[in-house]
């Protein structure tokens, strides 16, 4: 089975799109293999506050044969720089839909962070040979710990957790 | 009320309480242990993480296959 990003990760590569992989998701990539750290399906991408690039993105997600959703209205049309200039000055999140109930956020907000730093410090992981450049994971825990949330508190208690056990195998 | 769910709900109380107070700490030791899993080398650019995603899959699926739905009593 193709992992769920693969599709949408090779159109965005073929368009020049910038992005990070941040989240549970990114975070889990440094996790250990052959284990859910925290099983998510949900995808997080940190775009930079950018229209050009968020006007590639949608249509890269166009070509991944996702739908986009913006609010729980479906992405109006066209698709076009006004739109994307609109989006990016509202900070508004793109959500992309797809078969088996893939869900991609396309944000353009990280708690704490600006999206060139985590650009500049970023990690280009491959998954069936497509690259998906993934936030470092001190910058996913850090955004996490800003955020504040509860489920976020949980998910570093546990992560923290996942990570000495990790070490510990390693020796 | 069955006092063996009562002590059930009031343990899931206590939880809710202790998830509302509980306040994650970025320590030194923490940090150096992030450190450590960065340096690590299957944590650089250019490393293969296909095989991650699907164990991730597979775990899940496996937990999924011996979870079983009970009708209420």
């Amino acid at each position: 089975m193709t992992h769920p990003l693969v599709p949408l990760a090779r159109a965005l590569g073929q368009r020049s799109v910038r992005y990070v992989l941040i989240g549970v998701s990114g975070a889990n990539l440094y996790g250990p293999s052959g284990q859910a750290v925290f099983t998510t399906e949900d995808l997080d991408l940190f775009m930079p506050p950018d229209p050009a690039n968020l006007e590639q993105a949608w249509a890269a997600c166009d070509e991944a044969q996702l739908e986009l959703w913006l609010t729980d209205e479906p992405l109006e049309r066209p698709r076009d720089r006004w739109l994307a200039e609109q989006s990016v000055r509202r900070h508004a999140l793109t959500r992309a839909t797809g078969p088996d109930d893939l869900l991609v956020d396309l944000t353009l907000v990280m708690k704490g962070f600006e999206f060139e730093t985590v650009w500049a410090e970023r990690r280009t992981f491959m998954i069936e040979g497509v690259s998906v450049p993934t936030a470092r994971l001190l910058h996913i825990v850090t955004s996490k710990q800003a955020a504040g949330r509860q489920k976020d508190q949980l998910f570093l208690a546990t992560h923290k957790d996942a990570l000495e056990q990790l070490l510990k195998k390693q020796g | 009320m069955d006092p063996e769910l009562e002590r059930a709900l009031r343990g899931l109380d206590e939880a809710v309480e202790f998830a509302k107070s509980y306040r994650f700490e970025m320590t030194e030791d923490y940090l150096a242990l992030l450190a450590r899993v960065e340096a690590m080398p299957q944590n650089q650019s250019g490393a293969d993480k296909s095989g991650r995603w699907r164990g991730s899959r597979a775990y899940a699926a496996s937990l999924a296959a011996r979870a079983t739905l009970l009708p209420r009593e």
